[in-house]
């Protein structure tokens, strides 16, 4: 098989499993769902594997899918270091994570059953064709089609109003992304008159995947035009990695089943702005505004996001805003042109949090869908393995050495304090680092909270049982990686092997100074701090020894139960004028007006014909005296006609 | 002006077409206030029949044979007419006894 069509087999394979499954699933036995769910994502995980083995590079275009004038858009696949190295992600934990599934969602009934292996399938179709594209249309079609399956399985449970006013914010938030999206597509089409990557960044002067190892030479200085696009494309990439200040549908989406958590907001699709970034960077690295803005943006919402994780009391929340904060590193590192650190981070990220998600709805499972910690206590018991797993995830998120967290963290702060001549840099730094900090705080709250001390008096359940085979499985899977994985790349102490970095050079372009340099001792501390900081939530949590913080500052615990007013400003600044402005439209212009016309039309034949109908009176006499009247009538207008 | 010799004494045409008035306003009259109806259709009879005796006139008063023509015209459309109006009042009659044509005012609007 040639590498096109082992590309292409890699992309199309999760749809067929979701056009069988939406076809027959149902209606065969679970057996057929539980192997056909899975397995497609596993065997395109293969193809992924046999594509990074093989070596694979190329641009393939399969077909040409619009041609009309100067527009030519091809279906062309573009397999190169960066798309294999998401592909690995999105297959790779996304098989583990859909296999977790055969289990949690065992309670389904046999149709729900089958749609949620389908929705998942068709995300994992959607997720490879946006990293796979070779052009900004297909890029737009995954970018939309992922909306799209997050919103049904967000929504997946459309019982419940919660899930389904959720679903309909997720997807909302992520329109206003795609038609930014759209938008910098099109300036960047009107500009340079293709829509093939390759064709766009050829014109901007740099290099290409397989062309040449190195930079060339830029020709393009930056433009107008060009940071135009750069902050078009960054509100996609915005909104769909629940960045400030389109972040508020993400712990929402917190109402879909646990695995979707898992797969789709926390370790794949929400981390496609990052992506998005990573392979614009010929287009970042010009645009000098549009780059220092992705930067800022992931540094405040790192920093925004992790305040509000510290007094959430839903597990999956507070999940869902480190989930943030961590993708905020990630914005912050490609903001700074630290590309292989970000991706790094995103690969560390996809093993820990997805790790941190299934543990959790194993506990959310055995705890008969109760997601409130402060309803949990005791567990590390009563669940051992899932609670180390959760621990070895917490430490992993934390940064702690070695477990895979610390080398991707501290590869992103290393490189923005190493960062020659940046004062942008260095002031990321700062945010990034006093993050660590409350990282360390939070997640030693949401640790000691669920796991640690005794068991809480509300707790519904009192025994719960460890998970199934299935379910705990895959979390050991990632339990393991989280250990490993940073051994992969040991940049951020400074020996060792750089395997990321070294493999995403050929995509994203080398190393561009040495991140991490000279700092190790900096990471060090910030570790130590951190996980000092996730010791001192025992005291807090636990022991209760020391006063709540919260105590002695109930205004900044208000503000953050809050999370600092983004839903009410949004609501009073956006949602309620257009409520307005729809029940004025509908009360004072439909009703009245449009309505009234067509009621209106309605009604005068109505009445016409009513009273037209007056003259049938159906008397044989009455039709004859008319026309006799009639008659002479005539005959009079003759006479006198005739007369003068 | 040509009159008609009849038994020796001469007519004027204007007695001819004072009939014809006369006749016609019986019949419409008839049609206006009679019930029964049958009668109304020989009431329309006699109403057709005073328009020709009225086509006659003229014919022979101008010597132009087409008013006879046009008369014979008349009454076959008038064989027609009965035809098909007794046809209908029979197959009425078959339905239910109508004495008076106010009976038949189902298409009231």
């Amino acid at each position: 098989m040639s590498t096109s069509q082992l590309a292409l087999a890699v992309l199309l394979l999760p749809a067929a499993g979701a056009i069988l499954l939406a076809g027959r699933g149902w209606r065969l036995p679970r057996l057929f769902t539980q192997i056909v769910g899975p397995g497609v994502v596993w065997a395109s995980f293969a193809g992924t594997l046999a594509l990074f083995f093989s070596k694979a590079s190329g641009d393939f275009t399969y077909w040409t899918w619009i041609k009309s004038g100067s527009l030519e858009v091809p279906f062309n696949l573009l397999v190169d270091n960066l798309s294999i190295f998401m592909c690995l992600v999105i297959t790779g934990v996304g098989g583990l994570i859909v296999t977790y599934s055969v289990g949690y969602m065992e309670h389904e009934d046999g149709p729900s059953y089958a749609r949620f292996f389908t929705y998942m399938d068709v995300f994992i179709f959607s997720m490879l064709l946006l990293v796979l594209a070779g052009n900004f249309v297909f890029l737009i079609v995954g970018w939309a089609m992922v909306g799209l399956s997050s919103y049904l399985l967000i929504g997946f449970w459309y019982q419940r109003r919660s899930a389904v006013l959720a679903a309909r914010k997720a997807f909302v938030m992520n329109v206003i992304g795609d038609v930014g999206m759209i938008l910098g597509a099109f300036v960047l089409f009107v500009t340079y008159h293709t829509v093939t990557y390759a064709g766009v960044f050829a014109q901007l002067g740099v290099y290409l995947p397989g062309q040449a190892n190195d930079l060339v030479l830029r020709s393009h200085v930056d433009s107008p035009t060009l940071e135009l696009a750069a902050f078009l494309l960054l509100v996609g990439a915005v909104a769909k990695s629940a960045q400030l200040p389109l972040h508020t549908w993400l712990p929402d989406a917190m109402e879909g089943p646990t695995p979707v958590s898992a797969l789709i907001h926390a370790a794949t699709m929400v981390t496609a702005g990052v992506y998005l970034v990573g392979r614009m960077h010929p287009i970042y690295d010009l645009a000098s505004y549009a780059h220092g803005a992705v930067a800022i943006i992931g540094a405040a919402t790192a920093l925004v996001a992790a305040t509000i994780a510290i007094v959430q009391t839903d597990i999956k929340r507070v999940l869902a805003y480190s989930t943030m904060s961590q993708i905020g590193y990630m914005f912050l590192a490609v903001g700074i042109g630290a590309y292989t650190a970000g991706f790094f981070h995103l690969l560390a990220h996809a093993f820990f949090k997805a790790l941190l998600f299934m543990a959790a709805g194993n506990v959310i499972h055995g705890m008969h869908d109760e997601q409130d910690m402060r309803k949990f206590g005791g567990l590390f018991r009563q669940l051992p393995r899932t609670s180390w797993s959760f621990l070895i995830g917490s430490l992993a998120l934390v940064g702690v050495i070695p477990l895979v967290g610390f080398f991707s963290k501290e590869q992103i702060l290393g490189a923005a304090l190493s960062k020659p001549d940046d004062t942008l840099a260095l002031a990321v730094w700062v945010v990034g680092a006093v993050t660590a900090l409350i990282t360390g705080f939070y997640t030693g709250r949401m640790w000691w909270m669920a796991f640690g001390g005794k068991p809480s008096p509300e707790r519904a359940v009192e025994h719960p049982h460890e998970a199934r085979l299935v379910m705990l499985v895959p979390v050991l899977i990632l339990a393991a990686l989280s250990v490993v994985g940073g051994f992969i790349q040991m940049r951020a102490l400074g020996i060792g092997p750089s395997a990321v970095s070294d493999f995403l050079a050929s995509a994203v372009g080398p190393v561009r100074w040495e991140e991490g340099g000279g700092v190790v001792m900096v990471g060090l501390v910030t570790m130590v701090l951190a996980a000092l900081l996730f010791l001192a939530a025992y005291r807090v949590y636990v022991v209760r020894s020391w006063k709540t913080w919260s105590a002695n500052f109930p205004w900044a615990q208000r503000l953050l139960e809050r999370k600092y007013y983004f839903d009410e400003i949004y609501d009073a600044a956006f949602v309620r004028p257009m409520d307005a402005i729809a029940g004025f439209g509908m009360r004072d212009i439909e009703e009245p007006i449009l309505d009234g016309a067509v009621v209106g039309t309605g009604h005068a034949a109505v009445a016409g014909a009513t009273s037209l109908s007056l003259t049938q009176s159906g008397y044989f006499r009455n039709y004859v005296l008319v026309f006799v009247g009639g008659a002479i009538v005539a005959a009079v207008l003759v006479l006198i006609r005739s007369g003068s | 002006m040509s009159s008609m010799t009849i038994g020796g004494s001469q007519l004027d045409a204007s007695w001819f077409l004072i009939l014809g008035a006369i006749l016609f306003t019986i019949g419409a009259a008839g049609v206006l206030v009679r019930r029964n109806p049958l009668v109304i259709l020989i009431c329309i009879e006699l109403m057709l029949n005073a328009v020709n005796l009225t086509l006659i006139v003229f014919s022979r008063q101008l010597q132009n044979i087409e008013g006879q023509l046009f008369a014979l015209m008349s009454m076959t459309v008038a064989a027609a007419e009965a035809v098909v109006g007794l046809a209908i009042l029979v197959d009425i009659f078959h339905v239910r006894d109508v004495e008076d044509i106010d009976e038949l005012s189902e298409l009231k609007g």
